[in-house]
């Protein structure tokens, strides 16, 4: 369980977030939702442990702030491409923890081969990360996360760069690592996506949670509507799945 | 399956054996030539004290003169390449070096003032002038650019203008003092004639000290190749491997600097030779860029000490002269990934 109390996040002069109080549950997948500007990317950073904060974030029973016992995956929106390094090189770069920096076992070497199977990437493995694709440098940061074997991983708009397809793929297999007790926490504009996979959804904005909940709770509540201006309608298909458009004629 | 294990080492770890061998073969071939050649196979009996060594003069020509310059081109060599592939890696900039960032030119401005400085003999303590010299640089580069490491380009420009400064100050307090000209000058250009045992054990406790630590850090400067998140996310902390690596490379630049004045290009030339002839980037190469770098030193102070024999060129006109170009190539290259 990550219990967050009263959390705030300042940066020079402003206050980026500001009392939140959220429970998330372990093994579950939780999905950070809300306009641009909410602070979705900021909290994930506080949840990483890498950025200061005032309140408390503990993980288990361990405060998060610097804490290099845990081990987190952090998939970023926009990664920093190191020029010249191979696609097996930059997902190895996930085995760095395990094995100690600087050596590779055998069993990495193994792993990295079948993530790169599991994300379409094998064959790929010799070419420079900065010759890939957006979706492909996506699914190479995912594969990277994978092989990390995370007991937390912290996704920041892991869809963006993807077509419908590979969301799908994607998607699924960060699902996977439920299985295995990991625990999810993403942000993803595309709400009809995060009410798919996440158990809990929490509902952002300015810097403030205005509702947290199960997906199905959040996804027709007023909270959520308020968050974007009541500028989204939700309808409900025959299978009960919920989908979230924007209204055209209330956008000027 | 066959294709499983089909992913290659990140890296050869005989290329790094392969290098140590080079480093040794270019080190007998530098103390064997000269206006007196040496044997071969008396120089190795000499050095490894078997009998049938050399004797008289040839002995004391090797071990007191050869010998000390070739080390001392060595750990020049292997500290400039090391710290300039560190400084590219920290910096995120495939053209950062001692030279750019202003670290050169304020570890020369600080060795000037020790050469200078009237009455007071502080030529001992030549090394820590310019090392004081050279982070006093580095720190203004960082200061006047603003943000710590944020922006790399900043960083770099701050270091062109800081070290023209220096340099400029530098001059100014040479041309004041015209009576130490001529060693100032000689100093400036670079060169490993002064190299006796004395300057070789003095420069080399610092230059060990910091290849030490940046070949301990280099393992993990990989991951500041990444978002400062990713990088902490795999257990590094970011700005704490900067500050180390940039205070260990500026310590092996301004040792280099002092004992050998400047010395140019080495810090570019050969961290970009090393990854291109193998085609990888990953830092696990640092101890290989030091081994070719002390090689590719070992190998111009040569060409200097024989070229032109008797006289003798300043060794950094030879790192010049295959340095320079080779600068151009690779921001032609840089641009082209670029595009």
């Amino acid at each position: 369980m990550i219990r967050v109390q009263d959390l705030g996040v300042r940066l020079g002069d402003r206050d980026i977030l500001k009392e939140i109080n959220v429970e998330i549950e372990d093994a579950k997948w939780t999905c950070l939702v809300g306009p641009n500007g909410a602070g979705k990317t900021t909290f994930l950073k506080a949840l990483l442990g890498s950025l200061a904060y005032s309140g408390s974030i503990t993980d288990g029973s361990v405060e998060v702030f610097k804490n290099h016992g845990r081990n987190v995956a952090f998939v970023p929106q926009q990664p920093q491409i190191p020029i010249g390094m191979r696609v097996a090189e930059y997902v190895m770069l996930g085995r760095s923890k395990r094995d100690g920096w600087g050596n590779e076992s055998k069993k990495s070497r193994n792993m990295v081969a079948e993530v790169l199977k599991l994300t379409g990437l094998f064959g790929m493995q010799n070419q420079f990360v900065s010759h890939l694709s957006g979706g492909e440098t996506q699914r190479a940061l995912i594969a990277r996360a994978l092989v990390q074997e995370p007991t937390l991983i912290l996704l920041d708009e892991p869809t963006s760069a993807l077509d419908l397809h590979h969301q799908i793929a994607v998607l699924n297999n960060i699902e996977l690592l439920k299985e295995r007790g990991v625990t999810i926490i993403s942000t993803m504009h595309d709400i009809t996506l995060a009410a798919m996979y996440a158990e809990k959804l929490i509902v952002m904005k300015e810097g403030r949670v205005l509702l947290n909940g199960t997906s199905d709770f959040v996804i027709h509540s007023e909270e959520l509507k308020t968050a974007f201006e009541n500028r989204i309608n939700v309808f409900t298909l025959e299978s009960g799945r919920p989908v979230i458009v924007a209204k055209k004629d209330l956008i000027n | 399956m066959k294709q499983e294990n089909s992913l290659s080492p990140i890296w050869n770890w005989r290329i790094t054996g392969l290098s140590f061998g080079l480093l040794f073969f270019v080190s007998i071939l530098a103390v064997s030539f000269g206006p007196v050649s040496l044997d071969f196979s008396k120089i190795l009996r000499t050095l490894f004290a078997l009998p049938g060594g050399l004797t008289g003069q040839e002995r004391t020509l090797l071990i007191d003169l050869r010998l000390p310059r070739v080390l001392l081109g060595a750990l020049v060599g292997a500290a400039l390449a090391t710290s300039g592939a560190v400084y590219q890696t920290v910096f995120r900039n495939p053209l950062a070096d001692p030279y750019l960032l202003g670290v050169a030119a304020g570890a020369g401005l600080g060795a000037t003032i020790a050469l200078t400085s009237s009455g007071a003999n502080l030529y001992s303590l030549l090394p820590i002038f310019s090392f004081c010299g050279a982070i006093f640089a580095v720190l203004t580069s960082f200061f006047i650019s603003g943000k710590f490491f944020a922006e790399p380009n900043s960083l770099l420009l701050s270091g062109i203008a800081v070290g023209s400064f220096a340099t400029a100050v530098q001059t100014y307090l040479q041309q004041r003092h015209s009576s130490s000209l001529r060693p100032v000058y000689s100093w400036i250009l670079g060169e490993l004639t002064v190299a006796n045992w004395q300057v070789v054990s003095r420069s080399s406790i610092y230059i060990m000290i910091a290849l030490v630590i940046l070949i301990t850090v280099s393992k993990q400067l990989d991951g500041l190749m990444l978002t400062d998140e990713e990088a902490y996310s795999l257990g590094i902390n970011p700005n704490r491997l900067r500050i180390i690596a940039v205070i260990a490379a500026t310590l092996a630049t301004a040792t280099a600097v002092s004992a050998s004045g400047l010395i140019g290009f080495v810090g570019i030339v050969v961290p970009h030779l090393v990854r291109g002839i193998t085609r990888r980037v990953t830092n696990r190469s640092l101890l290989t860029i030091a081994l070719v770098g002390a090689s590719f030193l070992v190998l111009a102070d040569l060409g200097a000490r024989t070229l032109l024999s008797p006289a003798e060129l300043p060794i950094g006109v030879i790192t010049a002269f295959v340095g320079a170009p080779f600068f151009l190539v690779v921001l032609r290259k840089k641009r082209l990934v670029a595009k």
